[in-house]
């Protein structure tokens, strides 16, 4: 499987680490204990297309949000993660 | 109280044996340390990277890339490391800390890397062909020209690596510049890989 990071152009997995669902987001302070334990714990698993973070770890240490169908490793999109990596993405 | 030498030496001071090694003939790749430079990653504050662009181009008069390449002035290396975000490599001071920082410390956050690198020149007319065993980099000519950088990894160690200037022969140089700490284990790697079309080892202070 091969990433094409939007920084640095294509490059072999071994670049790379997968950290997980992207979608979970972070519940407010007063959001109560179901949501956290939710947000901390509780994972789908996904059998198609599905968000996740990616590193380029072994690049330019960038992070990002990979579009990818877990049934055929087939990657739809893949952008720089909010707020990381770059100072003029996100937040 | 105790006193403290310092002696200021290359992580490759023990690796690093000055002369040719493995296959015979003419030496297929030049491998050569180069010493002594001044180098200082620039890295934009958030939300900062225009402002960081603009005084950039005002203290070097080019602009600094922004996408992975290096930027050659006539005392200056500016080598792409990352979005919004490059090193500056230069000699004797000119483009040091205390030069920099003046000009930068308000869009970015400057760190002095001189000694926390190492930068090896790679060259030969086996340099391509043993680099391809390290790096997944495409670097045939049409892929990787002149100015051509690079933020990967080789042999699970982080590198920059670019392409300098051609050599006087017209043969073409990668630059690898890795971590101080895994200089040693990356040099004995590249040493290895290079050993069987013969490997002419060196270190030089040219810029
Ligand atoms: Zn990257």
């Amino acid at each position: 499987m091969r990433i094409v990071c939007p920084f640095c152009g294509e490059r072999e997995l071994g670049e790379f680490t997968y950290l997980g669902d992207a979608k979970p987001v972070r519940p407010t302070a007063d959001a109560g204990e179901d949501a956290v334990h939710d947000y901390v714990y509780l994972r789908d698993n996904v059998a198609g297309v599905m968000s996740e973070n990616w590193y380029h770890g072994g690049g330019c240490r960038a992070w990002l949000k990979v579009t990818r169908n877990t049934l055929t490793h087939e990657i739809a999109a893949v952008e720089p993660a909010a707020g990381a990596g770059a100072a003029k993405v996100g937040a | 109280m105790a006193e403290f030498s310092w002696d200021v030496r290359s992580p490759l001071d023990r690796a690093l044996a000055v002369g040719r090694y493995g296959g015979h003939g003419d030496a297929g790749v030049a491998l050569t340390e180069i010493r002594n430079f001044d180098l200082i990653q620039v890295m934009a504050r958030r939300g900062k990277a225009a402002e960081m662009a603009k005084a950039a181009e005002g203290r070097f008069g080019v602009a600094a890339p922004e996408t992975p390449k290096v930027v050659q002035t006539a005392d200056a290396t500016l080598i792409w490391s990352g979005p919004d975000q490059f090193l500056v490599r230069s000699k004797g001071d000119k483009h040091g800390m205390a030069a920099l920082a003046p000009l930068l410390a308000g869009s970015a956050s400057l760190s002095d890397q001189s000694h926390a690198r190492v930068l090896v020149s790679v060259s030969g007319a086996k340099a391509r062909t043993m680099l391809a065993k390290l790096s997944s980099i495409d670097l045939h000519p049409g892929v990787f020209a002149v100015g051509a950088a690079a933020a990967t990894s080789m042999d699970h160690t982080s590198v920059t690596l670019w392409r300098g200037n051609d050599r006087a022969d017209g043969q073409a140089v990668f630059n690898v510049l890795v971590f101080a700490t895994f200089a040693e284990s990356l040099w004995h790697t590249m040493q290895d890989s290079a050993a069987e079309y013969g490997v002419a080892i060196g270190h030089s202070e040219e810029f």
